[in-house]
């Protein structure tokens, strides 16, 4: 339950490195970041900052360089994930499941729904008979609303919504306790959207799951998550409850991100903070910050030092010098009334 | 062939859609994509064309440079203030002939929705920005070169010397894009129709095009027919929004009608499921139940019938509704709130409805 502040999950100093013959591309460095059961934690930041490395790395679907990942199984000691030998983490993979971004690569097109969805059962559990496995697909596919009737298609006759709830039903099937969901909702159509997140949010509520949820959509990851953490060039620049972060970002990266978002509503004026530049190439990273090619606020300390990722506040980690310091406009938020408009700060 | 000349009353109408209607031939039956669609742009206006993917949207937008696949079959009127010829159907010109080609390209151009896949990897990037100065502009390369150089330059892309002789692989997603505006503005178009040019975006990319784009409108006083399913970038570009629902527009108005006073369901829908950042966290975003019906065999009524949560039975699927105007500018198809002065959406008793209906 949301207020049990068990911890699930503990990502410490993930790096990973995809070296070449001539550059080593640092995808991932030094990434940490803890999560609670029955949390759901937004990764946001631009393509190319590693979001998805670094959830693949997570699940241990690619080896990490460096770094560990402690997991606390339901029972037992915490394990790291990185170290522990394949067959315990054959065992463990149940716990952690995946729903990948595009629901029409990531199906194979020659399998029925109902085969899609047993491949993990028969994966995990060899010894399970035929119709116990059938019995568990057909109540996770009534659970994320496939009907029933249909497991026998394929998936080119279904819609990318249906698609999308086929994969859900197959990452859910081993009644894992983590998902890691890889822009699970940005291929889909946003009335597509909104009936996929309400379905995330319902099981969470239901089977007690933990999301990470990695998505370029800054709007969508506010709705979902209690924590939002930023990345940038292959480094966490933020880490915050989602509130704490979109009202008071403490990283020029952050307030940059934000003023980009385009609101659905006329009256707001975009009024974005201008980002220079492109993203820097991740082969051959600036000096000291890592963002000072494109920060508004840039000093000569950011030129040279890397900023440490600290706390400044007690949950909020920053990495940047100065984070107390610039008072950088957020996202105001409306308390009483819904549906308000809402203004943007000043 | 011979182009008919059409009366325009409008003064500054740049491109009038009239009565559109494209029909699919396939093995399963005839496909309605487009089933009868009127809308018009004015100068420098910008026209946003909102809607799921399957509404048929992209082939309206096709439909209007000729460019659609052979089987689509079109019908009525796209008349466009052509240079020097005056107002023409578009659609009766020969999809393959000379005086299309004059406006293709030249007064009617195109962005595209992956900037990736719209460039051939095959040639530079100037090579390709050329290709329409040369078709339209000046046989001579040098001077093509330099209008193409300084258009790249217009649109922000830094080195554009450098750039010129570069191949699209060198080029990063936001890069492309902003090519991609290059080639389409080289000839000064009057009319731009872009089809989702930044959904392929980060948001800080994003941004950047859309106020490119918006200067670059400024500058260059031309239309817009902004094609996309995000809400939110429609709020930032548009003057007026059409909501396309199943092949037809089920609502048209000003873009702040649209989202202060949203009449159609559709579009209520369309704008709930939309989490907006700062406000009051609700457990559920509203959604809309089921997915677009393929336009198959298309059953009577309103085609939002099975997915609308104010549908009435016995009115809503049986007859169609019209489009109709609520205020100025601002036209909806609905049973629900056609013609009912005042109404705030849905208060319009269904008695009434039904009454017309019979």
């Amino acid at each position: 339950m949301p207020n049990n502040k068990r911890s699930i999950l503990e990502i410490n100093h993930l790096t990973k490195d995809f070296p070449s013959k001539k550059v080593c591309v640092h995808a991932v460095s030094d990434v940490s970041f803890q999560i609670n059961e029955g949390e759901t934690v937004g990764i946001v930041g631009e393509s190319g900052c590693g979001k998805t490395t670094m959830g693949r790395c997570v699940v241990r679907a690619i080896p990490a360089t460096s770094g560990e990942v402690i997991y606390y199984p339901e029972k037992g000691e915490p394990v790291d994930f990185l170290t522990i030998d394949k067959n315990r983490m054959k065992e463990l993979r149940k716990d952690i499941q995946m729903i990948f971004q595009n629901p029409y690569s990531s199906l194979d097109p020659r399998m029925t729904v109902l085969d899609i969805i047993k491949e993990p059962l028969t994966a995990n559990f060899p010894g399970m008979s035929k119709a116990e496995m059938e019995e568990k697909v057909m109540d996770i596919a009534g659970k994320v609303g496939l009907n029933v009737s249909y497991l026998k298609r394929y998936p080119h006759a279904f819609s990318g919504g249906q698609r999308q709830r086929i994969g859900i039903a197959r990452a859910l099937v081993l009644k894992p306790r983590v998902i890691v969901c890889d822009e699970a909702v940005s291929a889909l159509d946003v009335s597509i959207q909104a009936q996929v997140i309400n379905l995330l949010k319902d099981l969470q509520r239901e089977m007690n799951l933990t999301y990470i949820f990695i998505s370029h959509d800054l709007s969508v990851v506010e709705h979902i998550s209690d924590k939002v953490g930023v990345m940038y060039l292959g480094r966490m620049v933020e880490y915050a409850e989602t509130e704490a972060l979109f009202s008071r970002p403490r990283h020029p990266y952050t307030e940059a991100l934000m003023s980009a978002v385009p609101v659905a509503d006329p009256d707001v004026k975009m009024d974005r903070i201008p980002l220079m530049g492109e993203i820097p190439n991740p082969a051959n990273p600036p000096s000291g910050c890592y963002f000072h090619t494109r920060c508004r606020c840039c000093q000569q300390k950011c030129k040279e030092v890397m900023p440490e990722y600290r706390e400044v506040e007690p949950g909020h980690f920053v990495a940047c010098h100065y984070a107390e310091e610039w008072e950088l406009r957020g996202f105001h938020y409306e308390e009483e009334v819904q549906g308000e408009q809402k203004n943007r700060q000043g | 062939m011979e182009e008919k000349k059409i009366e325009n009353d409008g003064k500054d109408i740049v491109l009038d859609v009239r009565d559109l209607r494209i029909n699919i031939e396939m093995d399963e039956g005839t496909l309605t994509a487009v089933r009868g669609v009127n809308f018009s742009i004015k100068k420098g206006e910008t026209l946003g064309l909102v809607g799921e993917s399957g509404c048929g949207k992209s082939l309206t937008s096709k439909a209007i440079l000729g460019i659609n696949e052979k089987k689509c079959k079109t019908t009525g009127q796209i008349v466009f203030d052509t240079d020097g010829r005056g107002m023409v159907d578009l659609l009766s010109l020969s999809p393959k002939g000379k005086e299309i080609r004059q406006v293709r390209g030249k007064q009617i151009s195109m962005v595209f929705q992956e900037p990736m896949v719209a460039f051939s990897p095959l040639y530079t990037i100037g090579n390709q920005i050329n290709e329409c100065t040369r078709l339209h502009i000046t046989k001579d390369r040098k001077k093509s070169r330099e209008i193409s150089l300084e258009m790249m330059k217009k649109v922000g892309i830094a080195n554009a010397e450098k750039r010129y002789d570069q191949y699209p692989h060198e080029f990063s997603g936001g890069m492309l894009q902003r090519a991609l505006i290059a080639m389409a503005l080289v000839c000064n178009p009057k009319l731009l129709i872009a089809d989702e040019p930044t959904t392929a975006l980060d948001v800080t990319i994003q941004a950047q095009i859309l106020e490119l784009m918006k200067e670059l409108q400024k500058d260059l006083n031309m239309a817009i027919l902004f094609i996309t399913h995000d809400l939110g970038t429609v709020a930032a570009m548009c003057d007026r929004v059409a909501v396309m629902y199943l092949g037809k527009i089920v609502e048209i108005a000003p873009v702040k009608d649209i989202y202060a006073a949203p009449a159609h369901p559709y579009t209520q829908g369309l704008i709930g499921s939309v989490h907006k950042i700062g406000t009051k966290k609700e457990e559920r975003l509203f959604s809309i139940e089921g997915t677009v019906p393929l336009a198959l065999n298309l059953p009577p009524g309103c085609g939002f019938y099975e997915r609308c949560g104010k549908r009435i039975e016995g009115v809503c699927n049986v007859k169609e509704p019209e489009l109709t105007e609520l205020s100025d500018g601002h036209a909806v198809a609905c049973h629900l709130c056609g013609g009912c002065q005042g109404c705030a959406f849905g208060a319009n008793s269904g008695e009434e409805a039904k009454k017309d209906a019979e």
